[in-house]
């Protein structure tokens, strides 16, 4: 029998897509039978009283949740928001029912040893619910009380070997994609850069002392999967300088209609015969393809490795060698001056693991230095960027100025000379001047 | 780092209890302002271990980070954690 | 329930404190064939929606299987796929950045059979746990925020949203006929955890009023100075209020300046913003991530405001549909959204997805407004 009636997400259990109402209900069913005998340390209705409250959104239109800024884990800045319901008396299995981010491995990989260890410590510990993952990459643990988080990190910590997540500003918990773990296209292993770079700045991570957010993410390649470009405040993009290599007769085999093109991604429609031309050579973005007499011909100096030939015939084409990273900076959603995408400072940098990555250690922390220096309160660094202009950024970064930095010049002459620029300075003898103007 | 970590973390805290009566919680460039000389990384060691020695805690908006005065604050009441 | 410890001391909280130790390393949790390829990969495939095959240049497969999640799941859930990966996949499985689950098995067979398995498994209520599918030219699971779940400014249920988008477009989850991938994402406020920008359809929850204030007790309850420069517009400035002959200290609202972010409500609870008739949806599209073909775009505003209108939804999930429907028609092969308005025109995008244009859709925020107005003879009747 549910403790609350809930009309309106009872609604949300039919059609095709997995019934989040439907798992929260077999939660609070499954803590109420306890055949396991687990000595729940919240409160043991607190799913039934999140549908409860929720179902009290759904019918007044309003969120029922206040934020909470002390609670967290002693000596740690972030890893934990503090949630309180604002109807605690009907709804006390989650009065405080606060978040604990868990920092996830690089890639989502999981054991099922692993994934069992950190469900068992938020069934004894927890609400039983999770996010799988949040929006930035952790395991995002759904609702405990104040008292539970020491013990939970030091379950996590102790038991699990892992550590939590970040909030506030802080470098917030970084994502890479799945890399070279299994995909053909990553230019270098994102995991373990993201990996290392995570674990170089655990004091970054975890005490924060950064103006505001700042998000690292790792794309393997100019693809994209983990939003590098729009997501993080540093994006590190695979790409590569060496010619894409081509295989001639796997391109007559797409040709041939024996594969598949863009690896069978459009198989549930009939587009008609494969058409090479129209659909590689046409579409390509720099117009350094072509197809004559049944070759494929590329002009590899001028290829701008947006991936499409590469996507559309994967067993043909492969991405060329001299592989390292992009680095972009500055991306950001909108609030509050507009969305920003990252723009390129770092045209190519070597991932380089045998110095561990110390040429890009140099960037990312000479990139912090100039922001915590001249960013404000709450300033993400491409509002930083776009208050100061790029050229600030990147003579902070020790980067010299190249054409790859913009999309075209400025359309302005307004240029901030300095003295330094301009033969003979700026002192200038004005007793000379008036021998050769009058007054 | 040229200061004595002790007297700075004196100063810290006699800047936190000097502004009390308007506000309890701070911006870590609030903290670097008073060591202009200082780089900022040492001014959070200072602060680091002003939290570990129980003296001050941090304030998290989800986005943003602030520090204060262990148990200083309306917050901690309003939220029942004190 | 008696209190359980883990062995922590709340008296001595630095006492055999472990720290600093970040995530577990990835290598720990690959399954076999994929940390034997690793990084060795030639090229992949996808055989049927949902089902992949990688081959190494060893010559090795590695078959995946992928399904939805709600992404909100419980702990009897997550059990429950760990016994399907410990059944099927070797005791492995992986997430993908959009919610997905994943298991690698050894062959085709398997890989079917796994689809197979997956697609019959059924929550009570009628939906499915694990519809397999988000893979190719449709429309993958949505990525989203937590909505009246868990969050403290949202302008809607994201969940419920979601859930009723995923309902609606669900064919398009299981198949592969749309002319490119279409990437939806929801956010609950402006604030954008979710980072919906740059999204082929982005659900955003938008507050339409601004912010209550309740005098009485705001200055017991939170500090003037923090709630003063929380506000990225400066609406917000210290004031006093009689009330009943009491003078308090409060806050004073510059109402035509609010831009309805919620940023003073999570420094002062003393400001809720939350409104059942002002709340609601807007709808951006035309965003993207990948660098393929063209360049990463943002999302734009087609739709100002839907009213909030639980548990489904149904005024928000018609014009996605609409929007969605009109596009696989009208769309080139490997077309994103975004490209495909870019190439009709939004004049066009706009009479084809019968959506009304109002003064609403025309960008008057600071400077990068300038550079969405056109400036051109070009355009169409």
């Amino acid at each position: 029998m549910a403790k609350h009636k809930t009309p309106l997400l009872d609604q949300l259990e039919s059609g095709p897509w997995p019934s989040f109402v439907s798992d929260i209900k077999q939660e609070a069913a499954s803590r109420a039978k306890n055949e396991k005998g687990v000595q729940y340390q919240v409160a043991v209705d607190c799913p039934e009283d999140l549908l409860g409250v929720l179902e009290m959104s759904y019918t007044d239109g309003e969120t029922h949740w206040k934020h909470g800024g002390i609670v967290g884990v002693f000596g740690y800045g972030g890893g934990v928001i503090g949630r309180y319901c604002d109807q605690p008396q009907m709804f006390p299995g989650v009065a405080h029912f606060h978040t604990v981010r868990v920092a996830q491995p690089m890639g989502m990989w999981y054991s099922t040893e692993f994934l069992r260890g950190i469900m068992d410590i938020w069934d004894l510990r927890g609400s039983g619910l999770t996010n799988m993952h949040g929006a930035t990459g952790d395991i995002v643990l759904l609702g405990t009380s104040t008292p539970q988080l020491e013990e939970i990190f030091w379950e996590l910590t102790h038991n699990m070997n892992v550590d939590l997540g970040g909030s506030g500003s802080n470098l917030r918990t970084p994502a890479s994609c799945m890399g070279m773990s299994r995909c053909q296209y990553a230019c270098y292993d994102a995991q373990e850069l993201c990996y290392n770079l995570t674990q170089e700045y655990q004091d970054e991570l975890h005490r924060p002392a950064f103006p505001y957010k700042f998000k690292f993410k790792f794309d393997g390649c100019p693809n994209g999967c983990v939003a590098a470009i729009a997501r993080s405040d540093l994006g590190f993009l695979g790409t590569f300088k060496g010619p894409i290599k081509i295989n001639q007769e796997a391109v007559a085999a797409y040709v041939g209609g024996e594969i598949a093109p863009n690896a069978g991604a459009h198989a549930g429609r009939d587009w008609g015969k494969f058409d090479i031309q129209k659909e590689v050579v046409d579409l390509c973005p720099s117009k350094c393809i072509s197809y004559e007499g049944g070759k494929l011909v590329m002009d590899h100096k001028e290829c701008v490795r947006c991936m499409h030939c590469i996507n559309t015939m994967p067993q043909a084409l492969r991405i060329g060698d001299e592989r390292g990273v992009s680095i972009f900076c500055g991306a950001k959603a909108p609030i509050l001056d507009g969305p920003q995408m990252g723009s390129l400072l770092v045209p190519f940098i070597e991932v380089n693991k045998d110095d561990d990555y110390q040429a890009i250690k140099d960037v990312v922390e000479s990139v912090w230095d100039w922001w915590m220096e001249e960013g404000k309160n709450r300033e993400r660094i491409g509002e930083t960027m776009k208050r100061l202009g790029f050229a600030a950024l990147a003579d902070a970064a020790g980067i010299a100025a190249d054409p790859r930095h913009v999309q075209e010049p400025r359309h302005n002459p307004y240029i901030f000379w300095k003295a330094e620029d301009v033969e003979g300075g700026w002192d200038r003898d004005l007793a000379e001047f008036r021998k050769r103007h009058q007054r | 780092m040229a200061l004595d970590p002790e007297s700075a973390k004196a100063e810290i805290i006699k800047f936190c209890e000097e502004k009390s009566a308007s506000k309890s919680k701070f911006y870590f460039n609030d903290f670097t302002k008073l060591f202009p000389d200082e780089k900022t990384r040492d001014v959070k060691k200072l602060l680091t271990q002003l939290v570990q020695e129980e003296k001050m805690v941090f304030w998290s908006s989800g986005s943003t980070t602030m520090y204060g005065l262990t148990g200083a604050g309306k917050q901690a009441h309003s939220e029942g954690e004190d | 329930m008696a209190f359980i410890s883990s062995g922590y001391n709340p008296d001595k909280p630095m006492e055999n404190r472990i720290s600093d130790i970040g995530p577990r390393h990835f290598g720990e949790f690959l399954p076999p064939v994929i940390a034997k390829n690793f990084g060795k990969w030639d090229y992949h495939e996808i055989l049927e929606p949902g089902v992949l095959c990688h081959t190494g240049l060893s010559g090795d497969k590695a078959y995946t299987v992928r399904c939805g999640s709600a992404r909100l799941i419980s702990v009897t859930h997550v059990r429950e796929i760990c016994e399907i990966a410990d059944k099927f996949a070797g005791g492995f499985l992986r997430f993908t950045t959009r919610n997905n689950i994943e298991f690698i098995v050894e062959d085709k067979k398997a890989a079917l059979d796994l689809k197979a398995f997956l697609n019959s498994q059924k929550f009570p209520g009628g939906s499915m746990k694990f519809p397999v599918g988000g893979t190719g030219a449709g429309v993958t699971n949505i990525v989203h925020t937590q909505g009246w779940v868990h969050c403290h400014t949202p302008a809607t249920d994201a969940s419920g949203t979601v859930k009723a988008t995923m309902d609606a477009v669900f064919d398009d989850f299981a198949n592969m006929k749309l002319p490119a991938p279409v990437r939806i994402s929801m956010a609950c406020c402006l604030n954008m955890c979710g980072a919906v920008h740059c999204s082929d359809i982005a659900i955003l929850g938008i507050h339409r009023k601004p912010p209550l204030i309740d005098h009485e007790y705001l200055d017991n309850l939170c500090e003037i100075p923090l709630a003063v420069a929380a506000c990225p517009t400066g609406a917000v400035r210290p004031s006093k209020v009689e009330l009943n002959g009491k003078t308090y200290k409060t806050v004073a609202i510059k109402e035509e300046r609010c831009m309805f972010c919620g940023n003073c409500y999570t420094m002062c609870p003393s400001l809720p913003l939350s409104d059942g008739e002002g709340d609601g949806i807007a709808l951006m599209v035309g965003g993207k991530i990948s660098n393929r073909v063209t360049k990463p775009a943002f999302s734009k505003v087609v739709v100002p405001y839907i009213p909030n209108e639980p548990p489904r939804w149904p005024t928000m999930t018609k014009v996605i549909k609409k929007i969605l429907d009109t596009y696989a028609a009208d769309a080139h092969k490997y077309e994103r959204l975004g490209d495909w308005a870019n190439r009709i025109g939004w004049e066009r995008f706009f009479e084809k997805c019968e959506l009304e244009f109002s003064a609403h859709l025309i960008d008057d925020f600071r400077d990068p407004a300038y550079y969405t107005w056109r400036q051109t003879t070009q355009f169409k009747w």
